[in-house]
Order: structure tokens, then sequence, then C-alpha cells
């Protein structure tokens, strides 16, 4: 038992403890909070398992932006302000596929490992890292790029919304550029016509 | 847009205008520590000049807040001839102003058609209960002397009506008082007669006097035509008939006690103080007695001026008792402190109500920078140094006249 | 114990590279932490005073003038005062999640004290990962914002935790990016090493030796705004918005919790500006090319003597007050964005800027 092993089950457990609070909390945003400090809790294994920067892009990424997503959208959303609960019906389903997963999960690594002590070896640096990257396997890189671009292109394309699509006028570019509104086939009508208030703020007409 | 300036001017203008005033001194006035330099007419408090009150009840009635309360009860004045009739007259026992109800509009001093109300300074009067904020007639006649004198009117401004009636009245009695004096004095040096007015001259403060609001006219004629304000001049007034009925008095006692009672008694009310100076032992008293600054220092000034005036008048009795060139004495002994106060005491030398000076806002600098000196107001230094120099230069003008 | 302490004193004077070099492992690290903790509650505290006197300053006052000579003590009174008062959790809050989240919020910012480098050897860690770990570490805080705007059960608070999530997500992007290019001309993520590379670089083709903020003028703009905006500070706080939503996330909280929300807000500009300096500023370098008094190794930049540290921590303190001199006085010079303008900003003009700026440090570094 040395100070690593210690370490390590502590991180272990608190893991693992919030991550069952993540699926048992009846309070969506509380199961949010649970998985952050989950998330955090694996960079904290990466950290007894000595790949740092594992570690910090755990940190970064997961705790620091997607945790931070969930609970913006959340806040954004449904989420009930304060100590009201909000629970789901499909618990047993969520628990047939996630102990499904544990199982295929567990008995790929056992099969894989089992039996087999690993080496105790210190992290790459960040040199050995990059250089594997940006050297070695470039093209899956890029192209892992390229399926986020992808991605991010059609996030931004599904909530944008189309010429008369919504009944709100869209008037931003007008507030922000001094623009007239757009007055194409489609576009909607404006509330009260040639007596809008100016609002602008730049532009010469 | 009419003009478009290229982007980022306008943010650098912002970055300048703040840093500007990063090296510019601070607008913030240390109150606690500063005394705050107030406008003359502020409206810090309500001051009450009793004696002007005739309780009309205008204030009272016209109050939007109708927080002033008054009190009064009706006397019979006795005739002042024999076989005249008996008037009454109104008597103020109480006025009480609840500042708490208060907002400070200003329309009771407006109103007031007998200038018994004016606005003070004095705004350090909070209390902790609510109830303290009203203030009985004492506190707010207390608050009377913390009223600065009015602004002094622009140089070549037309005088006030009645200012300049007393002015023509002043210059008619003083060529006769001057015929009157020069006659005096003749007989004065005919008779020669050693005098001994010392010994039995009974003490000013065992005689008494009492009044009814009887004023010194030749005393308010001569402030006003001074251009001291109604108010001043009234009080001042007053007081200078107070003052002289005492003298009376005792000259009577003294012409009984069998001396030969001096042909010229000089006056106190003529003796006229003017300076900043204050009388330490009363403003450590008041101070003593938790007033505050403000009031002490005004109460104090008054006290200086009371003593100072009363020494002038003693010297000059004295110098009376001892010959007929009182006058002279006197103001030797007033010094440089106050020349004026040799002038007002020796009225026969010169008229000052004769000599017209015209100024356009030239102060005397010595006056002026002794009293930055002593620490008064820039305002207060201004407006002594200017009424310094208008009597240095009716001095010099009067002077000019004797010699030529 | 008198033998620790004067080991203690001995390695701060000695010639040593860092003060990590002690004898004992457990002495080392009770010195690390409490030096990180003093320049965590300390610095701000300064911070704080200039920001008070500057601002007054500017708007024609005075700032705070009776506690302490000078009013250099408002702020510590102002913690006694915060630590007296009545710590309200509302009836409705969610009682634990609204007590974690100031320590959420702050904690992360204690963390990267760890790393900045103030003078010659004074550090705690000189981390490989430096700045990464740097900006790991304070994408977390934002998760304390969350939890507080959320927790307090108050609409001003959600709308306010709202904008704030959404306004640190959006400047993250150009802070990152902005850091990414100083370490690609660097070459390395270690902050001390950043500031070892500032000493040697010289301009192209001369011998001229010159800090980041000369090639970087661009980033160093960006990494500024973008810094101003992570901390929502004036002109960029919408999430507190006084004006609109009362104290945003922050409005119901009181006395210590309140102080400790403050308290991320004067550390994380005590933070960004000690990043700065050390990213664009030449970290405790005088002037370009000029070795501190004592320095031997790169750059005149280490192995010093008493003089010569206590030179380079005076030398870092005093960029840092100058950068947060400058926070205050863009504080006080532009009036608050409106969100929308404030969202159009980071992502249409700040991100393709740093995007802009990273390929051109890039382009630039091959080349040359």
């Amino acid at each position: 038992m040395t100070g690593y092993d210690i370490v390590f089950i502590l991180v272990a457990l608190l893991t693992a403890g919030s991550a069952v609070l993540t699926v048992t909390s009846k309070n969506l945003f509380h199961a949010a909070l649970f998985l952050a400090v989950t998330l955090a809790g694996i960079a904290g294994v990466f950290l007894v398992l000595r790949a740092d920067f594992l570690a910090l892009v755990q940190l970064v990424v997961y705790v620091g932006s997607v945790a931070v997503l969930f609970l913006f959208g959340l806040m954004l959303t449904r989420a009930p302000i304060g100590r009201e609960a909000l629970d789901g019906q499909n618990r047993g389903l969520a628990l047939v596929v996630s102990g499904t997963l544990f199982v295929v999960l567990s008995s790929l690594i056992v099969s894989s490992f089992g039996g087999e002590r690993a080496a105790e070896v210190a992290g790459p640096g960040i040199e050995v890292i990059g250089i594997a990257i940006f050297a070695d396997w470039v093209l899956p890189f890029e192209l892992l790029s390229m399926m986020l671009l992808a991605a991010l292109i059609g996030a931004i394309l599904l909530a944008r919304r189309e010429d008369g699509e919504s009944g709100e006028p869209d008037d931003e570019g007008r507030i922000e550029f001094g623009d007239e509104p757009s007055t194409e086939a489609g576009a909607h009508e404006l509330p009260r016509g040639d007596s809008q208030p100016e609002l602008t703020s730049g532009g010469d007409r | 847009m009419a003009t478009t300036s290229p982007p980022g001017v306008g943010l650098m203008k912002g970055l300048a205008v703040t840093i500007k005033h990063l090296f510019r001194y601070p607008a913030t006035q240390m109150y606690p520590k500063e005394r705050p330099d107030l406008p003359p007419r502020t409206r810090g408090v309500i001051a009450l000049m009793d004696e002007n009150c005739t309780v009309c009840m205008l204030c009272s009635r016209e109050c939007p807040d109708w927080c002033i309360y008054i009190d009064s009860h009706k006397e019979t004045v006795p005739p002042a001839k024999e076989g005249g009739r008996a008037r009454t007259r109104n008597v103020l026992d109480r006025f009480a102003i609840d500042f708490s109800l208060c907002m400070y509009c200003g329309i009771c001093v407006e109103v007031c058609p007998f200038d018994a109300l004016w606005w003070s300074p004095e705004f350090e009067y909070a209390e902790y209960e609510i109830d303290g904020l009203l203030h009985e007639m004492g506190k707010l006649r207390e608050w009377m002397d913390t009223v600065p004198p009015p602004p002094p009117l622009d140089a070549g401004a037309v005088p006030p009506a009645e200012a300049a009636d007393a002015i023509a009245k002043k210059e008619k009695e003083l060529e006769a008082e001057a015929a009157k004096q020069q006659e005096t004095e003749a007989k004065e040096q005919e008779a020669a007669a050693p005098a001994d007015g010392g010994d039995g001259k009974p003490k000013k403060a065992e005689v008494k006097v009492e009044g009814a609001g009887e004023i010194d006219q030749e005393t308010y004629d001569q402030l006003i035509a001074e251009g001291k304000s109604e108010r001043i001049a009234r009080s001042k007034a007053k007081a200078a008939w107070v003052r002289k009925e005492k003298e009376r008095l005792a000259a009577e006692q003294e012409a009984g006690g069998g001396d030969d009672a001096p042909a010229e008694k000089p006056k106190a009310a003529d003796v006229h103080v003017e300076a900043g100076e204050i009388d330490q032992e009363t403003y450590d008293q008041l101070i003593a007695e938790g007033k505050s600054e403000r009031m002490a220092r005004a109460k104090a000034k008054a006290a200086y001026v009371r003593k100072q005036k009363a020494k002038l008048a003693e010297e000059a009795a004295a110098g009376g008792g001892d010959d007929g060139d009182g006058g002279a004495a006197s103001s030797e002994a007033a010094g440089d402190e106050a020349p004026e106060d040799a002038e007002a005491a020796e009225p026969k030398q010169g008229k000052l109500a004769d000599v017209h000076v015209e100024g356009a806002g030239e102060i005397d600098q010595e006056t002026f920078d002794q009293l930055i000196a002593e620490g008064k107001s820039e305002r207060i230094a201004r407006s002594k140094a200017k009424a310094a120099w208008v009597r240095k230069q009716k001095q010099a003008q009067l002077e000019e006249g004797g010699g030529s | 114990m008198s033998e620790v302490l004067w080991n203690t004193a001995a390695s701060f004077t000695a010639q040593s590279t860092s003060i990590t070099t002690f004898d004992s492992f457990a002495v080392s690290v009770v010195v690390k932490i409490a030096f990180a903790l003093g320049l965590f509650f300390v610095v701000p505290i300064v911070g704080g005073y200039l920001e008070h006197k500057v601002m007054g300053r500017m708007q024609a006052r005075r700032g705070p003038v009776e506690a302490g000579p000078f009013g250099t003590l408002q702020l510590v009174a102002d913690g006694i005062k915060f630590i007296q008062k009545e710590d309200v959790i509302p009836r409705a809050a969610d009682r634990w999640v609204f007590a974690a989240a100031p320590g959420v919020a702050l904690v992360p910012g204690m963390l990267i004290f760890l790393v900045l480098p103030f003078g010659p050897g004074v550090f705690a860690l000189d981390l490989e990962l430096g700045l990464f770990y740097a900006l790991a570490i304070s994408s977390v805080s934002v998760l304390g914002i969350l939890m507080g705007g959320w927790a307090s059960a108050n609409k001003f608070s959600l709308i306010g935790g709202l904008r704030a999530g959404g306004q640190l997500i959006a400047y993250e992007l150009p802070l990152i990016l902005a850091a990414i290019t100083v370490a690609v001309q660097a070459g390395t993520l270690s902050l001390v090493g950043i500031v070892e590379a500032q000493a040697t670089f010289m301009l192209p083709g001369t011998e001229i030796n010159v800090w980041y903020v000369f090639p970087q003028i661009l980033g160093f703009g960006i990494f500024f705004l973008a810094a101003m905006a992570e901390l929502s500070r004036p002109p960029f706080d919408m999430p507190i918005a006084d004006s609109e939503l009362v104290f945003g996330y922050m409005t119901e909280y009181t006395g210590i919790k309140f102080a400790m929300f403050l308290l991320t807000e004067y550390g994380g500009m005590i933070l960004m500006s000690a990043l700065m300096v050390v990213l664009y500023l030449g970290g405790w370098q005088l002037l370009p090319g000029v070795p501190l008094p004592g320095c031997e190794g790169t750059g005149g930049l280490f192995d010093c003597g008493v003089t010569g540290t206590l030179l380079g921590v005076g030398i870092t303190l005093g960029k840092i007050m100058a950068l947060v001199f400058l926070m205050v006085w863009a504080r006080v010079a532009y009036p608050r964005l409106r969100e929308d303008q404030l969202q159009r900003f980071a992502w249409l003009v700040l991100v393709p800027l740093a995007l802009l700026n990273l390929a051109l440090v890039g382009v630039a570094k091959v080349v040359f």
C-alpha cells in the first residue's frame, strides 16, 4: 500500500460515489453538478496515473466546458429554481442500458489486461504528445477536427432562424447597423410601419 | 449621422478625460474636519429676531407645513402724553418652529414684513429624537447671531431710499452739532474749571435702565448711512439708547453728589468697534458648554465688541472728566486698531457722512492679507478689506479738507 | 524548530534556483502554501486599494481616507465588516449548492498562484504545463458562478448566472487562443520558460532584445480585453450589471460569502495581470536585455542574490499594479456594453483576430 494507492482509492471512491449520485439524484441541476464532480474525479485519476496533460485536458474540456454547458442549458431551459425536483421516468431503461455497457466494458478490459500488472511509468511529456499528434497521427487528428467542424456548422444551421420563419421581426441588424428592414418577399410585416423609432447609433442616413 | 470620426477616437477621448481628472485636485470637502464653504444665502436654519416680531402671524399662516407655533398676549401701553389714549401691543410669548415638519421653503422668511425671520447658514442641529427638532424662541434667537450680513451693494448702486434720507438728515444734524461744539469749546476754555469726575462716580452696572423698544435715533441713522442693515442698526441703536440712558442716570446721580458735571459726556454709542477679534474667555466658556464652534465664535465676537466699547467709553469718560479734550484722548487710546472709532468719538473734526467715496471694488490689501492670515474666508476678508479701503479713502479726503 | 526556521530563511536568501529547494519536503510544502496564500490575500488588497484611490481621483473624489493612513486599511476594515455580518441564506435557496458556490469560484484562483513566477526563483512550482494548468484551472471557477446563480432561487441571480456562463465561455476562447500563440512563439508551456524565452528573444535579423508584447501587440490586446471580460469587470460587467440585475449572481449573498466572491474578482484581477506580465511583459525583467543586479543564468534572470530577488519581485508586482491601473482606467472611462454587443464582439471580432494572430505567429515562427 503506497501513498499512490491510498490517493487512488480516495479519488476512485469520490468519482464512483458522485457517479452513483449523478444517476440517483432527483434534482436535475444536482445531477449535473455531480457529473461535474465525477469528471473532475476522473481528472484526478489521470493525475494519479501521472498523465498530467490528460488530466488538465479533462479539466478544461469536461469540467470547464461540457459540465458548464450542461448547467447553462439547464438554467436556460427547464431547471426548476431552488429545491424543486425534476425527475425522469425512464429509470428502468437507463439501468438496463448502463448495466449492459458496464458489463461489456469491464469484460473487455479484463479480457485484454486481466492479471497483467501495468508497469509504473511517468506520463509522456507534452513534447512527446505534441510530436505524436502532429507528426505520426496527423491524418486522424485532421479528420477529427473536420468532423468537429462539421458538427459545429450543423449546430449553427439547426439553430439559425430562416427569414420569415418566426413571427418576431428580426431587427437585430437594423439596430446594429442602421439598415432598412428587409422588405423581400416572405419578409415579416413591421408592426408599426414607417413610424419605427430610430434606434441607430451608427451609419449615415 | 452628420459627423463620423474614425473608430477608436471616442474611446481615446474617454481615456483622456479620465486621466486628466486623475491629476486634478478632488472636489471633496472634508466636512467634519473642514468647514464647508457655504454661499451667503445658504438655507441652513430659520433664525428669529424676536425684537422685530409683532405677532402678525403671517409666517404661521403662510407656512405650508404649519410648523410655526406662536403664542402671544396683549399688553396695554400707557399713553405717551397726558390725556392720550392707552394703546395695546402684542407681546410675543412663544415662537417655535418644528424643523421635523419644516421643508425649508422659506416662505415665512419672505413673508415676514418686519424682518424678524432670517435664513442662517447654520446646519448642525441634528437630533437623536424627532421631538428635539422643535426649537423654541431662545434657540431661534441664538441662531440669529450666525446670520451673515447681507452682501454689500454693488459699486455705484443707488442707495436704498431710507438710507438716502438718513444720510441727508445726518448731514444737517452734523452741521448743527459742529456749530454747537464750537460754542461749547469756547465756553469751556473760558471756564477752565478743573474737573474731578473719578471719585463720586457711581458704577454703571448699578444703574438699571428699562426701555420698551426705544432706540437712539442718531446712532440708527448713522449706522444706516454706513450701509448697515436695518436689523443691525436697530439693535445697535437700541443698545446705544440703553447705554445713553444709563450714562444719563449716572450723570444725574453724579450731579446730585454735588460735583460739577463735565460739559460733554462721551457717548458709548458713538464708539464703534469693528474687528475680527473674539473674546477668548467667552469663546472657551461656550465651547466648554458644548456650543457649536460657529455659534461660540459669533457670540465671542459680540462679547469682544461689547467689552471694547465699554473700555473705550470708560476711557473717554475718564478723559472727559480731566479736560475737554476727551475725544482726542480716546482716539489715541483706541490706537491704530480701530481708527474709525476715533472718528466716531470725535465728530467735531470732520463729517464722515459728508465725504462720499466711490470705489469700483478696490480693496485694502493690508487688511485683506491680515484677515486671510487670521483664517477668515476669502469672501469675508474681501468685503472687510473693501470697507477698510472706503474708510481710508474717506479719512484721506477729510485730512485733505482739514489741511486746505 | 529553530533549525527549520533557519533553513527556511537561508533557502530564501541563498543562491538557489527556486524556493522549491528545501531540505525537507514537508517544510517546503508548508512554505509554498503560505507563500501562495499570502500573495493571494495581500496583493488583491493592494490592488483593491489602488482601484479605490484611482477610481476616486478620476471621479474627482478622494477615495478612502479614514481607515488607516490615507485609507490604506479600508479593505481590511471591509473584510472585518463582512466577517461580522449575518450570513443570510434565502429560504427557497438550495442550501448546499448556495454555500459551496463561493468556494468553487474562489479556490481555482488560489490554485493558480502556485505556478505564477513572481521573481527569480520566487514561485511555488515550475510546471512543464504551467500555462495550460493556469487556463484549465481558471475555467473551473465559472462553475461556482453558475451554482451561485442557480441556487439563490432568485431571477436576477439566475439571469446573472446565465450571462456569466455565456460570457465566460465566449471569452475563454480568445483568451486561450492568445495564450497559445505565446506558447507557440516561446516553444514551451512553462511560465518560467516563457519568461526565459522572452529574455533571449531577439527581433529577427537584429540583436535587439524585446518582450513578446512587441511582436504580439495584437495578442496582448486580445488577452487584455478577454481577461477583463473573464473577470466580469466594467465595461464587461453584464453578469453583475447593478442597474439591471441588482448584483447578478451575487444578489443574495451577504457577509463572508459575498466577500469571497469579491475576493475572487480582485484576486482574478491580480492573476490575469500576473499572467499578462509573464506572457507579454517579460516577467521580472526591468527592461528588455537588462539583467538584474546579481543575477546570472539565461538573460541574467536566475541565480540571484537577495537584492536581485527582491528587486525582481518588486518589478513583477509593479507591472501587475500597472496593468491593474489600466483595468481600472478602462472601468472608469467606459460604460457597460449591451449583452448582445458583448457576444458579437467576442465571436465576430476577438476570435477571428486571435486565430489570425495565431496563424501569423505560426508562419513567422517557421520562417524566421
